[in-house]
């Protein structure tokens, strides 16, 4: 995956999902994402319920007897012959990451803004890479993930840091 | 035939734990009720009250997709019931040629209400579903038995 498509902006970390953790008596969801080259480098992003569970699905290549919201954006990339390219964790503002969706067709590259869960869904259907730009890394909350998934092995998670709206 | 169908209520069945997104013909004499999960439902919910959210939700996402391939919802229909599964087709016009896509009635109406498309039912979904029997069941919930949506 990290050859197929080569991104042409610089600075850019391909990550893959790692894994998709619950916090118990929440309505939200953990998606864990890993570097490609190094699967301790971890990046958590919050969603909601339904986005974590969407994530999950496909997360396990779960079939599900009807389509659900992404696998019919898929498909309308299929009928109209496009491309899902790739996925950017492109920027972070107040707490809330943002992706951009890269769609090529007849050779013409187009951006869509979205949010990260929904980016992540169709990156893991469409089997595209995703990358977080090194500015999101530099800038991310510095607490440390092992301090901080020791807290959540114990049960004890407080408010999130990063979430996504 | 098909019929013209609009997005009259949406509800919260506390029997079931789920939503249900009523849609009724023009005269009122056909209803058909689709239950649907509570992230639908608070995507129906926030096209239907013409809320903008601060990002885009899986429809509007969607809706952008279609947007940026100039790709037209030109209607939605609920063509089957079977074993209590509605089925839906989107109809898509892009380039001059229409496309027929399959999808769950709750995405297919999500996605109809953002793009100003109408919703259309066969008259076989219509006719299986028992109305008197659901009006009824409608007539008998109790105003406490209805949730406040919390999309």
């Amino acid at each position: 995956m990290s050859t197929a498509n080569p991104p042409k902006e610089q600075g850019l970390v391909e990550y893959r999902v790692d894994r998709l953790l619950e916090e118990a008596n929440t309505d939200t969801r953990i998606v864990v994402l890993a570097k490609q080259d190094d699967a301790l480098d971890t990046f958590p992003i919050w969603v909601g319920a339904a986005e974590g569970n969407a994530i999950k699905l496909a997360l396990d290549a779960m079939l599900t007897p009807r389509p659900m919201s992404h696998d019919l954006i898929k498909s309308f990339a299929e009928h109209l012959n496009v491309t899902i390219q790739r996925v950017v964790i492109a920027d972070v503002k107040s707490s809330t990451y943002y992706a951009t969706v890269y769609v090529a067709n007849k050779g013409v590259e187009r951006t869509i803004d979205a949010r990260p869960s929904d980016a992540i869904s169709l990156a893991l259907r469409a089997h595209c890479p995703i990358y977080i730009t090194q500015d999101v890394l530099t800038r991310r909350s510095t607490t440390n993930l092992d301090a901080w998934l020791s807290k959540l092995e114990s049960k004890n998670i407080g408010t999130p840091e990063v979430q996504e709206i | 035939m098909i019929t013209q169908m609009h997005i009259k209520q949406l509800m919260f069945d506390p029997y079931n734990n789920a939503y249900i997104v009523v849609l009724r013909d023009e005269e009122h004499s056909d209803v058909i009720p689709i239950w649907i999960g509570k992230s639908e439902a608070g995507s129906i919910s926030m096209a239907m009250e013409n809320v903008t959210p601060p990002r885009p939700m899986t429809h509007d996402f969607m809706k952008s997709f279609l947007d940026a391939y100039n790709a037209k919802v030109i209607s939605v229909v609920i063509t089957d019931l079977s074993e209590h599964t509605y089925f839906a087709k989107i109809h898509l016009m892009y380039e001059d040629s229409e496309y027929t896509v399959d999808a769950r009635p709750s995405d297919a109406i999500a996605l109809a209400l953002r793009s100003n498309a109408p919703v259309f039912a066969n008259d076989t979904v219509i006719t299986k579903q028992s109305s008197e029997e659901l009006e009824q069941w409608l007539e008998n919930l109790k105003p406490e038995d209805f949730g406040k949506l919390d999309s």
